[in-house]
């Protein structure tokens, strides 16, 4: 039982971080976030297994992180206020061309990362953007002017 | 003005209106993480050992051992021992918190005998003469599913003779 449990408090602890610590630490996977990663793929297990190396052991931990994952999906899917909570929303960053300073600021974006997100984009000016939007995913969207 | 992208409603992912309080939410949250690492810091989750001691005329004795453990971790409890007086039959009793959901991995010195005594582990430790110093250590390693708070009470004896007392607590995260 106590397995069960542990796997459930590690996937509310996980989620529950990822939701604090912004949207820009998920925006990008370089190898320090890749390492990092794999260490906290680590500490989790370690707390939610523990010295339970047993079959079972693996079919209840993962499966409670499973079934979690699609209460997690179907609460997104089911209620708008929820998907807000769980999901986070969008920011517009740029509009028409012009930088919104304050909607980067309270995502802790740089300009320069706003242009270089824009140049991963095939666009070489911010001027050229008509939307930036940051997705609740962290990744930025562009739409180019026409 | 540009005609906003499908899905994007301007006052509230553009202007953030009703959304002012997201990053203060989100401040507090990670201070309580860093709160939470701070009391891990100065040990509130384990487990920097601690000593309490009880001292009577025959003898002194005193405990360090942490005072909060956690889940599957190794610690040890330290037993000394003063002889003030010389005890013929001293003898250690611990109550049984001391080992329910524990694992005894070691008691060094090996007592002279063990027995149960109401429920309680009984080590006789042999003879103490007066002056005597007498240091046992016994290590432990927590059940990882043993979680709560307990007293721990360890009564020294001569025989069957109660010589001094210790409680203390012991808190076991998960």
């Amino acid at each position: 039982m106590d397995i069960v449990v542990r796997a459930a408090f590690a996937f509310a602890f996980v989620f529950f971080l990822t939701r604090i610590v912004g949207r820009r630490e998920l925006s990008s996977l370089e190898p320090f976030d890749l390492i990092m990663l794999i260490v906290l793929g680590d500490l989790v297990q370690q707390g939610v297994t523990q010295s339970d190396y047993s079959v079972t052991g693996l079919v209840l931990a993962a499966g409670t992180i499973a079934l979690l994952q699609v209460a997690v999906s179907y609460l997104n899917y089911r209620f708008r206020r929820v998907r807000q909570v769980l999901a986070g929303e969008p920011i517009v960053l740029i509009e028409d061309g012009r930088v919104l300073e304050a909607n980067l600021a309270r995502e802790r974006l740089t300009r320069g990362e706003l242009e270089e997100g824009a140049r991963q984009s095939q666009l070489d000016s911010l001027e050229k953007v008509r939307w930036a939007v940051l997705e609740s995913s962290g990744q930025i969207s562009f739409i180019p002017k026409q | 003005m540009a005609d906003q992208p499908d899905g994007i409603v301007l006052r509230r992912h553009r202007d953030l209106e009703g959304r002012f309080w997201g990053p203060w939410l989100r401040r507090a949250l990670l201070a309580l993480v860093a709160l939470v690492a701070v009391l891990a810091l100065v040990g509130v989750f384990g487990q920097p050992p601690s000593t309490t001691s009880a001292e009577a005329a025959p003898a002194r004795m005193a405990i360090s051992a942490p005072g909060a453990v956690r889940g599957g971790l190794l610690y040890q409890a330290r037993f000394e021992i003063r002889a003030n007086d010389a005890l013929n039959d001293a003898t250690l009793v611990l109550n049984p918190a001391w080992l329910d959901g524990m694992t005894v991995n070691t008691i060094e010195p090996s007592p002279v005998s063990q027995a149960s005594r109401n429920g309680s582990l009984a080590l006789s430790l042999g003879h103490l003469p007066a002056g005597a110093r007498y240091v046992l250590f016994m290590e432990f390693q927590v059940n990882p599913t043993t979680v709560g708070s307990r007293t721990l009470r360890a009564e020294l004896d001569d025989g069957e003779q109660s010589v001094l007392t210790i409680s203390r607590r012991l808190r076991i995260f998960p």
